[in-house]
């Protein structure tokens, strides 16, 4: 039946279908994260805007490629909070953004006034 | 006589947690271990008609706890399988009628007279679920491939943590190879890596579980049934045997079906 099926998935729209495990690891993964911290909903976005504004003072970052997630391994579970500098202009590399309401970077690692939103 | 009391759990109610105490109770009886099976879901009983010995109680947990019969009388001996045994919970009372001290204390003794005491405790995380868990030496945690089961599982691998309870496993029920296989359900390698626990087996999807439950007979027993061969594997493991996980590739489509009676004969 092998051909079959691979006909069957180049003929299914998308491939959606190959993606549900995913979302359900993904999904899970966020709701236990609440869940064992006992998080209100809302508290990473939060935790996000507050660490932009604190390192924002002090050096120059990309508010929209700030990345925070909760990692889970046997051993302990782990805030990561990848927060790429803007040292030397460059192009992005990817539109990797963890949301979309954030504001464009200050230019100026000194202007503390725009790292209040 | 020190036996191991093992409490099978979920936090979510039909993942199993009944069948999978009833078959492994049956296969480790078969193995020649003396065991008995407890239901604690006062209120809701329903390991008697999963094993087949619904007719047979005359006297229950409840009564134990409350004075009115001693243990060893209200415990029932399943006449297929000689060590096999067990203890029903009360239908007409609550999750109140029962504390943890009382269970602790039961499960002391049972400790002494079986090689395993297997808990079946109630869904849900409450008072039926402390109850449970009052006198276990281990835990075991039924879950399914599901988003649902899985969250459920991990608040319970949370509350058993807080509990002081060291030695706890996972098993994962009603896995279908095919529904992995096109990346339609979460494969084990993604629920290990959310439930960060050990895992002792794998249960597939069986309509021989709903078979055999409907005549009150137990898979485990039975050579035919998948599910029932990982539930003897589970006894296996956990009599410290290494039995290697299942091949899960079981492919139920007809071309495969027939290759493979071909490749028998």
């Amino acid at each position: 039946m092998g051909w079959l099926d691979t006909l069957m998935k180049h003929l299914s729209p998308g491939d959606q279908t190959q993606q549900s495990k995913q979302a359900a690891k993904e999904r899970l993964k966020l709701a236990l994260t609440y869940d064992r911290g006992g998080l209100a909903q809302g508290t990473i976005e939060q935790l996000r805007d507050e660490i932009i504004q604190v390192i924002a003072k002090h050096l120059t970052i990309n508010k929209d490629e700030i990345e925070i997630n909760f990692d889970r391994t046997s051993e302990q579970d782990k805030l990561i909070a990848s927060i790429p500098l803007r040292m030397v202009p460059r192009s992005r590399s990817k539109a990797g953004a963890a949301t979309t309401t954030a504001e464009p970077a200050p230019t100026r690692p000194s202007k503390k006034s725009s790292a209040r939103q | 006589m020190a036996g191991r009391v093992i409490t099978v759990t979920s936090g979510k109610g039909g993942v199993g947690k009944t069948t999978f105490s009833a078959n492994v109770s049956a296969a480790l009886a078969a193995l020649g271990k003396k065991a008995v099976a407890v239901d604690t879901d006062v209120g809701l009983r329903n390991l008697d008609i999963v094993m087949g010995l619904e007719n047979r109680i005359v006297y229950d947990l409840v009564d134990v706890v409350e004075g009115r019969c001693r243990l060893q009388k209200a415990i029932i001996r399943d006449k297929r399988i000689a060590s096999l045994h067990m203890l029903p919970a009360a239908q007409t009372r609550d999750k109140s009628a029962v504390s943890p001290d009382a269970m602790a204390k039961i499960c002391a003794e049972l400790r002494s007279q079986f090689d395993f005491t297997i808990i079946d405790s109630p869904a849900g995380i409450e008072s039926g679920f402390q109850n449970a868990i009052a006198g276990a030496d281990e835990v075991v945690i039924v879950t399914t491939p599901h988003v649902s089961a899985i969250r459920d599982a991990d608040r319970v691998i949370g509350l058993l943590e807080a509990a002081e309870k060291q030695q706890i496993f996972l098993v994962v029920n009603r896995l279908q190879a095919e529904m992995v296989r096109r990346g339609d359900m979460l494969d084990i390698p993604d629920i290990l890596d959310i439930l960060a626990v050990e895992l002792l087996g794998i249960i597939p999807e069986d309509e021989l579980i709903v078979v055999s439950s409907n005549r009150g007979e137990l898979a485990a027993l039975h050579a035919v049934s998948s599910a029932g061969q990982a539930y003897k594997n589970i006894a296996r493991r956990l009599l410290g045997e290494d039995v290697p996980l299942m091949p899960m590739a079981e492919d139920k489509g007809l071309l495969k079906r027939l290759t493979r009676l071909f490749k028998s004969q």
